[in-house]
């Protein structure tokens, strides 16, 4: 990974079910995946337009753009060179399949070793998180595995030198924003705010509709270790899911009317109410 | 992006018409792209559900091997008579039905169309979604050029521009093809919903022997109101369509929602226990385009022709469009080959296109229902008045009451008498042949 040549970007993306207008089989508690349509993660579409307005704004480079799922992700890969995407790669196999965040992260980032071995990478860009699982696991994973500065929640590029292997990036944290400092390669994980998706102009549609992304399997062009992908690879077991019911009630009490002292204490009173109905009898905490 | 981004043909649409055209110019040998405005083809387009196989079978001759995505053949047809408490059923069933492939299908268009449009694709043409085209291009002397879209660098540019954009005319109205939008007593309203139901109930309800048949009815009377309008129940591979279709000028004049007439028709004594414990899948509603043969649009002008609802190929009575739309985008197509040879876009080329479609039954059978529809808004009492008075002449006829066969028969008479005379009972059979037989 070096300054000589162009800036050269990563951005991985899922494929998930348009979960805006998703519904959970009651019985099952999984998801109803008949019907809904398929789109680009909504953060990972934010994540590539951010690579690609970089790309702009440093007046050329390249951007990959790699996803690991079924066949049928292809589209959304197709989507993002639409977006201005540069190479598209579909990694994609039967015995990728039931990989938790885990084989996912080793999947990718080595993917991403193989990609930079051709041509160094300087930033690897993933939405914050996948609007199916929502995790936000396997990006910080992937940086971990590639032992890259990592920084989450991402807004803005303030500054990014290649030459001087710099860049100065904007975070989003609870209290307001963070402005770090690192060195490249670097991996962001994006909050929308990054970059706007823009319409795509009618000539990428057009290349888009022409492109077909590389294909690679679990043995080749890239040998993956078995013992490290899909379900093997995945120590996560989901025990089980369900629709949590909602929640009931609720009381409001009156300052105003009650007086602070009185207010006080009912909420005392019905909290440690709560408190006594949730344990179990005996242990003594309260009594 | 330096230079204009050229093809040889443009077609604006990718629903059966468009698709049918790029298919016919793409195995032709031309650089074809189709513009189609929804997330995918076939993403805004409905219809009731019975799709003919002789024109796919013209444009796609080996179709079959290619798998079409059917949902049922029609092997039992026919109308149902729907009074308001009754019904009479005329109902065919053959075993000449039982072939495959079969002479029509029950479909549903969120899967046929991408389907459809993928072959177009197969056969070289590119297929661009999510884009609409906003405009056409035309030089200093008025011939279409190409067309602009929406999107941005969004113009193409083709000697020839086939529209096939549904009934929502905007660009067939600019090419000057049509004067104006269509009047509302010239356009239909279907709404229609799909019901899950699993196959093994639903074949037991409509007495199918298994996933190889189907049945197609269309449901006149009660289904809407005794108005002129069209109900139907077609069976799915798994479900069941269920809608309704009205001029849009009957809803306006009645003051009636279109969901509400469908809720009515699926409560009707008759119609219910068909779709008890049935889901609702998909709802949605389109317009028909029913102006007939007399207020077609031209079909042709410099550079450019319309196929499709667009062009109002539709045959209302028969329930038939797709079909029409399809082997009128293959003449299209044809005829923008041919066009390609000659190196001559101009409308008189192009009008060969009419006059191959002349021949063929798209133009015939719209010529021979050319009053049809003003036959149906002339006679309103058409549906309601004879459907109400079959299934009231049915009852007296199948009851028993004690009295005098002959006493039977004067009454059904009277009946009749009382409720349209019987010189206006001749003056409706009149118009009706006239309107049948064009």
């Amino acid at each position: 990974m070096n300054g000589d040549n162009p800036m050269h970007a990563v951005v991985a993306i899922k494929q998930v079910p348009d979960t805006s207008n998703v519904r959970i089989d009651p019985e099952t508690g999984t998801l109803i995946r008949e019907g809904v349509p398929a789109i680009v993660n909504p953060y990972d579409i934010h994540a590539v337009e951010a690579a690609v307005q970089l790309k702009e704004r440093l007046g050329g480079g390249k951007v990959t753009v790699i996803t690991m799922g079924p066949p049928k992700a292809a589209e959304a890969l197709l989507e993002c060179v639409e977006q201005g995407a540069d190479r598209a790669i579909l990694i994609t196999d039967r015995k990728f399949g039931g990989a938790d965040t885990l084989a996912t992260s080793y999947v990718l980032a080595r993917a991403i070793e193989v990609i930079n071995a051709e041509l160094p990478v300087d930033i690897i860009f993933f939405g914050k998180q996948a609007i199916d699982g929502d995790t936000a696991q396997v990006g910080p994973g992937v940086a971990t595995r590639l032992n890259i500065p990592l920084i989450t929640y991402a807004v803005a590029i303030e500054e990014f030198d290649l030459a001087a292997r710099r860049a100065v990036v904007h975070r989003r944290v609870e209290q307001g924003i963070e402005v770090l400092e690192t060195t490249l390669p670097v991996l962001l994980t994006v909050e929308k705010e990054i970059a706007p998706v823009r319409h795509a102009p009618l000539p990428r549609l057009i290349a888009a509709a022409r492109y077909k992304p590389e294909v690679w399997t679990a043995t080749a062009p890239v040998p993956f270790d078995p013992q490290q992908i899909g379900l093997k690879g995945s120590p996560t077991v989901v025990g089980k899911a369900y629709t949590p019911s909602p929640r009931s009630g609720g009381e409001v009490i009156s300052v105003a009317a009650l007086g602070l002292d009185a207010v006080v204490a009912r909420a005392m009173a019905v909290i440690e109410q709560a408190h006594v109905r949730n344990l179990q009898p005996g242990t003594g905490v309260v009594s | 992006m330096t230079g204009r981004l050229t093809f040889d043909a443009i077609v604006v649409g990718a629903g059966p018409a468009g698709v049918a055209a790029a298919l016919t110019m793409a195995r032709g040998g031309l650089n074809v792209i189709i513009i189609e405005r929804g997330r995918f083809a076939g993403a805004k387009n409905l219809f009731g559900g019975v799709f003919y196989t002789h024109a796919l079978a013209d444009v796609l001759p080996d179709y079959w091997e290619r798998k079409p995505p059917f949902e049922r053949p029609v092997t039992e047809q026919g109308y149902w008579m729907l009074s308001p408490d009754s019904v009479i059923r005329v109902m065919h069933k053959s075993e000449r039905y039982q072939k495959e492939p079969a002479d029509a299908y029950t479909v549903l268009r969120a899967r046929f169309d991408p389907w459809f449009a993928e072959q177009a694709v197969a056969a070289g043409a590119l297929l661009i979604t999510r884009t609409t085209v906003t405009q056409l291009l035309k030089d200093e002397r008025g011939r279409v050029i190409g067309v602009d879209t929406d999107r941005p660098e969004g113009k193409v540019y083709a000697p020839v521009v086939i529209i096939a954009e549904g009934v929502n005319n905007l660009l067939t109205q600019q090419a000057g093809l049509i004067a104006s939008d269509l009047p509302p007593k010239y356009v239909a309203l279907a709404v229609k919903q799909y019901i899950n139901l699993p196959a093994k109930e639903l074949q037991a309800r409509f007495g199918l022997s298994g996933p190889r048949e189907g049945v197609a009815i269309d449901v006149f009377g009660d289904a809407t109101l005794g108005l002129p309008g069209t109900g139907f129940i077609y069976t799915d591979q798994s479900g069941i369509s269920i809608g309704v279709g009205m001029l849009l000028d009957e809803f306006v004049t009645h003051r009636l929602r279109p969901y509400e007439v469908l809720e009515r028709f699926k409560n009707h004594p008759v119609v219910r226990p068909y779709l008890e414990g049935g889901e609702v899948r998909e709802y949605g509603a389109h317009l028909i385009p029913e102006m007939g043969y007399d207020r077609m649009p031209k079909l042709a002008g410099d550079g450019v022709m319309v196929a499709g609802d667009a062009a109002g190929m539709v045959d209302a009575l028969h329930r038939e469009g797709t079909n029409l739309a399809i082997t009128a985008g293959k003449i299209a197509g044809e005829t923008a080959l041919a066009a390609h040879q000659a190196g001559d876009f101009s409308a008189a080329f192009l009008s060969r296109y009419r006059q191959s479609l002349e021949g063929t039954f798209v133009l015939q059978d719209m010529k021979q229902y050319r009053r049809m529809t003003d036959f149906l808004e002339s006679s309103p009492q058409f549906m309601g008045t004879y459907v109400n008075l079959l299934n009231e002449a049915a009852l007296r006829y199948f009851t028993a009451h004690g009295i005098p066969k002959r006493t039977m028969e004067h009454e059904i008479l009277k009946m009749v008498r009382e409720r349209r005379s019987f010189t206006g009972v001749a003056w409706d059979m009149l118009k009706l042949m006239r309107a049948m037989r064009g």
